[in-house]
């Protein structure tokens, strides 16, 4: 799965898999277009859905979250 | 009852005296009995107020509504076994929560709509002979609710936040009311969230001398940057467009929006330093709405730093609540099947359009601003599709990234907003037309030198525009480097300190634009 979800970040924003903060959406890193992107790729690789509720900075804060997200909605 | 009035000042000043001496769990009640009366006053009488006490006790209604249905939804999950199950009593609860979520906005955007559109629709419904006297009469009666704009959308993301369990439904009506009514943002903003506010109201405030001082500072601040500068520009460019005035020259008009540019950039912005100094003051944190937007390279950034927390509000709670629906998947998926390269963006580009439409019709009721939502939604959506080509474009022209083609952006940011603000401030598309075309068709540097003080501003107006604008730019490229200039402005030592203060409060007593009676001219975002 981590492969997987690195690999659509590299695809959409590199940056995220050298940023080493806590804030990506907030501190510009990852746009509102990247996101939507991401997830709508997220969403086809392991067929999840990830609903709006999810898109919070606080899941999208750097990649570590992400991948968070991702085992959390694969395990529901 | 406008910031810059005596009645505003002996309202905060009583509060603000009141405040400190009631103990820390009373605070947050006298702050919803001031914003209640401020409502009141603003509105001129009680019964106006009802727009908002509907909102409120509906937002109050459905929030302990929802809160209910996710409480009876985790309960039924907690029996359920198999994976099926829950997905279908997941389903059955969750469509529950829509239909109450529907029912509160189409009431509230229904009064929205009445307050904000009706005096527009009215002569289409006379016309069309499609009222009895009676209805007439009635429908003549709806007058807009004080800052319904701000509270509708504010009340609206308060629902959503706790249907998405993103926050606690409120107990307290009254508190909630609060979140809605605060008077320093019910008639502009800024666009606060329920989570933090709430937070913010809780927390105990105790009186600092240096915050009071702070505060003070940044409304005064606003003042000088709305009366000296903003409602001075306003002259120029009233007379310009709505003087009646033929024969003017593309020169004047191109003079005209870079001032109206400047003027609602002033205007609001001043506003917003009022709104957050005021809220300062009794250590109630607003979000900043505002960061140098004209210091922005690019549209995309250009909004993200202007009127932030609106943006920040359709971001949420329209593009993402339509890119994550199952239309949006549906259209995503459809879309990448038949383009798969260009597919995978058409969802984020659906939603941008989107966005940018609802923005358009936020701002105003007339097709103009229609088309300007749909001008800066084509502009976001372009800037998104040709983003890849940009840097083998640079490449190919050997242009290297420095200061220099930092300000060529900035410059081309410049160009598409004064673009946009012809259609907006010109006020009809005849007039816009005309505009567009005199600017480049008829500039007439000479003449346009000539007439420069034939339209409200004198020489020595002029001059103090520059000074004043001066002013404004400093301060902004000082923050822009970082710099605290409030705390930098207090650590100087005392003569030095309260000779600004003076200088400031003596160009705003002397050089302000005021009114027959003192009165200060409306803030032009008021009327969005």
């Amino acid at each position: 799965m981590e492969e997987k979800v690195l690999e659509i970040l590299e695809e959409y924003c590199e940056e995220a898999l050298t940023y080493e903060g806590d804030n990506m959406m907030e501190e510009g890193i990852i746009d509102s277009f990247t996101v939507i992107n991401i997830v709508s790729e997220l969403e086809d690789a392991f067929d999840i859905e990830i609903d709006a509720k999810y898109v919070v900075a606080e899941n999208f804060k750097n990649k570590e979250a992400i991948l968070e997200l991702v085992g959390r909605l694969l395990e529901d | 009852m406008q910031f810059l009035s005596g009645g505003f000042v002996i309202l905060w000043v009583i509060t603000f005296a009141l405040y400190y001496l009631l103990p820390s769990k009373c605070q947050w009640m006298l702050l919803a009995v001031m914003s209640g009366l401020f409502y009141v006053a603003g509105m001129g009488s009680g019964p106006l107020a009802l727009g908002i006490i509907v909102t409120a006790l509906s937002t109050y209604v459905c929030g302990r509504l929802l809160a209910e249905n996710l409480a009876a939804q985790k309960e039924a999950l907690s029996h359920c076994t198999d994976k099926e199950e829950k997905k279908a009593v997941k389903s059955a609860y969750e469509k529950r929560r829509k239909r109450l979520q529907i029912l509160h906005f189409v009431l509230n955007l229904g009064i929205l709509l009445c307050g904000k559109y009706m005096s527009a629709i009215l002569p289409f419904l006379r016309e069309g002979r499609l009222l009895s006297p009676v209805s007439d009469a009635f429908f003549s009666r709806i007058v807009m609710p004080l800052g319904v704009s701000f509270y509708t959308l504010t009340a609206i993301g308060y629902v959503v936040d706790v249907g998405r369990e993103q926050c606690e439904a409120q107990e307290n009506p009254l508190k909630l009311f609060l979140y809605l009514a605060y008077f320093p943002a019910i008639t502009q903003g800024p666009f606060h969230r329920y989570e933090k506010m709430r937070a913010e109201f809780a927390r105990e405030h105790v009186f600092d001398y240096g915050r009071l001082a702070s505060g003070v500072q940044r409304f005064v601040w606003g003042a000088f940057k709305k009366l000296v500068i903003a409602d001075r520009l306003g002259i120029f460019v009233g007379n310009v467009f709505d003087g009646g005035r033929t024969q003017i020259t593309g020169g004047i008009y191109a003079v005209a929006v870079i001032f109206y540019m400047l003027q609602l950039y002033a205007d609001f912005s001043g506003y917003m330093d009022m709104a957050l100094g005021v809220s300062e003051t009794f250590d109630i944190a607003l979000p900043e709405n505002f960061k140098r937007p004209y210091f922005s390279t690019s549209v995309a950034e250009f909004w993200r730093r202007w009127h932030i927390t609106l943006g920040a509000w359709f971001k949420d709670y329209v593009m993402f609540s339509f890119v994550m629906s199952d239309a949006g998947r549906k259209l995503g998926k459809a879309a990448k099947k038949r383009f798969p390269n260009l597919g995978k963006h058409v969802t984020a580009l659906a939603g941008t359009m989107l966005v940018w439409l609802f923005t358009g019709l936020w701002h105003g009721r007339t097709v103009s601003y229609l088309l300007w939502g749909v001008y800066y939604g084509i502009i976001m959506c372009l800037s998104l599709v040709l983003e890849p080509c940009y840097a083998s474009w640079r490449e190919k022209l050997h242009i290297r990234e420095g200061r220099v083609w930092s300000f060529v952006r900035m410059a081309r940011t410049w160009l598409i907003v004064f673009a946009a603000d012809i259609l907006i401030r010109t006020g009809s598309l005849a007039q816009a037309g005309e505009v567009y075309l005199a600017i480049p068709g008829r500039l007439g540097i000479a003449a346009t030198i000539g007439t420069l003080t034939d339209y409200g501003l004198g020489r020595y107006a002029f001059l103090l525009l520059l000074f004043a604008c001066g002013l404004w730019l400093f301060v902004s490229i000082c923050e822009e480097r970082g710099m605290d200039v409030r705390k930098r402005l207090s650590a100087l030592p005392l003569p030095f300190r309260w000779g600004c203060y003076y200088a400031v409060a003596l160009l705003l007593i002397i050089t302000g634009i005021y009114g027959g009676s003192y009165d200060t001219a409306a803030f032009l975002y008021q009327s969005f």
